[in-house]
């Protein structure tokens, strides 16, 4: 795993703008930043990344088992006991997932360490599906590097499959909140996928959905919304006055309820509670368990629920490094061992391993100046190379 | 090879506009005020007329757009144009809905299109709508309809109340992935 410095392509915007990636600069901001990119061997991402990725996710679903079985770890994630039965009959039912994130710490040798998993809204989507693509087909074009370099990148032909295998029958609603053009691109990217996997979709807002007589959630023009993608976290909805309605509603989630136990970073300390001493795992503890003192020199504190890391305090050391605000953390935290993210220049990359379909599918990078990835973090590129 | 052999886009950017623009398809139809202009219609019989219109007939209730107050239904499609429904709030309140202006006559006429109620509303009086408000042309007898406009109509649920989700991203005041 290697940093190299590259001259972007001299086009880059234009291509941008006809790819429809309108948020590439977001306030003035760099996002996409194709001034340097990440060189990998085939084996690393094979042996480090890929194939632990699908092991953990079918660690995540022993832990999913294990919550749906017993209602003490439902408690302990802080997810209101008016949805235990929804999220268990979500689970029973085999309610099919599409997608998520797991964000790694890794710096080429040694395993790579889970740090979270976006189990339920993970963005940066489209730029790893579509935009990075396309960057290293022109970056061949243009001699930027040589032919016959790859991408750990299936992400959209998986997409459009995994859509199309859902068992959708109508028309696929999806919504984010209004006003974020981030969080619309990847809606709109999913919305494209889905038309190309030959589904009927109706784009909308969370503001909109409406509630009918008979109990079932319509959208802007009244009409039943049977499929929902949600780019809206589980914990947020159920909180929200129409929560309750939820499980009443005869409405199909992607993601569905029991991604409410992966999205949740007590998910790390069950992993480490359930598979204690796996490679890609880091000693995590829930605050209040005994455990959680062992860690009390190098840790990082992190809201159960929380997003963009917020609310994260770092400790090495025993003194606070780092601390990030937000208005997270009332449900609890977990504390974790800190793996502190490599230092390549000063740049700080954090791997984000897809998955769709629970399938290990590609990766994108972010990168931000400090040890925690916020929403100023910028998404660079990667390449493999023998 | 670790990535996609292709991608593509549909909807996305400047080039996939162009493609959804190409893929719009025009199917055959026909559109009627009342059942006798069908009847008038060279090669229609007076049976087809009829049974198409009683098809169409039959799914207005269900599928034309709901309204808690009439004055809201006729803002949309005029004064009187409006009727009360079958259906009720939970309070017991009336429902009202649009009257049904004509109809669409759809596979009779050899094409894809679905035989269903049509409307006309109060800002564009002379254009025919689905019940999913879609135009699908201004004049009477046979002409040539968009397919993806005229599939069958949804079902419309009175929706009572709105905006119960969305309160988190407000107060957070940031996206919402992470």
């Amino acid at each position: 795993m290697e940093r190299m410095s590259l001259p972007a392509r001299r086009n880059w915007q234009q291509v941008a703008a006809e790819h429809g990636f309108t948020f590439h600069t977001p306030d003035g901001e760099r996002y996409w930043d194709e001034t340097h990119a990440y060189r990998f061997t085939l084996r690393q991402i094979e042996e480090d990344l890929e194939n632990p990725a699908e092991e953990l996710e079918q660690m995540c679903f022993s832990v999913v088992e294990r919550a749906v079985a017993d209602e003490s770890v439902l408690e302990r994630l802080a997810i209101p006991q008016r949805f235990w039965s929804y999220v268990a009959e979500s689970w029973a039912d085999g309610e099919r997932n599409l997608y998520g994130r797991m964000d790694f710490c890794y710096d080429g040798a040694g395993p790579a360490k889970l740090l979270e998993y976006n189990a339920d809204t993970p963005t940066a989507l489209y730029e790893s599906s579509i935009f990075q693509w396309v960057w290293l087909e022109q970056a061949m074009e243009q001699g930027i590097l040589p032919a016959g370099v790859d991408q750990f990148n299936s992400l959209h032909e998986r997409l459009v499959d995994a859509l199309g295998h859902i068992g959708i029958d109508g028309v696929l609603h999806l919504a984010c909140a209004r006003d974020s053009e981030e969080d619309l691109g990847t809606v709109e990217y999913v919305e494209d996928c889905a038309r190309q996997a030959g589904l009927a979709t109706c784009r909308m807002f969370v503001e909109d959905i409406g509630l009918a007589g008979s109990g079932q959630f319509t959208d802007a023009d009244d009409r039943p919304v049977a499929w929902l993608f949600k780019l809206y976290p589980w914990e947020w909805l159920m909180a929200e006055e129409f929560g309750d309605r939820i499980p009443g509603s005869g409405t199909r989630f992607i993601e569905p309820g029991w991604k409410a136990v992966l999205s949740n970073k007590g998910l790390m300390a069950l992993l480490w509670e359930m598979f204690e001493g796996h490679p890609n795992l880091l000693p995590t503890f829930f605050q209040d368990d005994p455990g959680a003192a062992g860690l009390s020199g190098h840790h990082v504190r992190k809201p159960l629920l929380s997003r963009e890391g917020a609310n994260l305090r770092l400790v090495e050391d025993g003194r606070v490094v780092a601390e990030t605000g937000g208005e997270y953390g009332e449900e609890g935290y977990v504390v974790q061992a800190l793996a502190p993210l490599p230092s390549h220049a000063g740049r700080r990359p954090m791997c984000g391993v897809w998955l769709v379909a629970s399938e290990a599918a590609g990766m994108g990078i972010r990168e931000d100046d400090g040890m925690v990835t916020t929403d100023d973090a910028c998404f660079v590129p990667h390449f493999i190379l023998d | 090879m670790k990535r996609s052999r292709r991608i593509a886009l549909v909807m996305m950017g400047t080039s996939a506009l162009a493609l959804a623009a190409c893929e719009e398809r025009k199917t055959e139809a026909a559109l009627f005020e009342t059942v006798e202009q069908c009847v008038a219609e060279q090669g229609l019989v007076a049976d087809q007329c009829y049974r198409e219109f009683d098809a169409a007939r039959a799914q207005h209730a269900q599928v034309a757009p709901k309204y808690t107050s009439q004055t809201d239904c006729e803002e949309d499609f005029g004064q009187g144009a409006c009727e009360t429904s079958s259906y009720r709030t939970t309070t017991g309140n009336s429902v009202f809905m649009p009257l049904m202006a004509g109809f669409m006559m759809g596979q009779m006429m050899g094409g894809r299109a679905h035989t269903q109620p049509l409307y006309r509303s109060r800002d564009d009086a002379k254009t025919f709508r689905t019940a999913d408000n879609r135009p699908v042309g201004r004049t009477v007898g046979r002409t040539l309809v968009p397919e993806r406009s005229v599939a069958k109509p949804s079902s419309k649920l009175y929706t009572q109340q709105r905006g119960g989700f969305g309160a988190r991203a407000r107060a957070a005041g940031y996206r919402v992935g992470a």
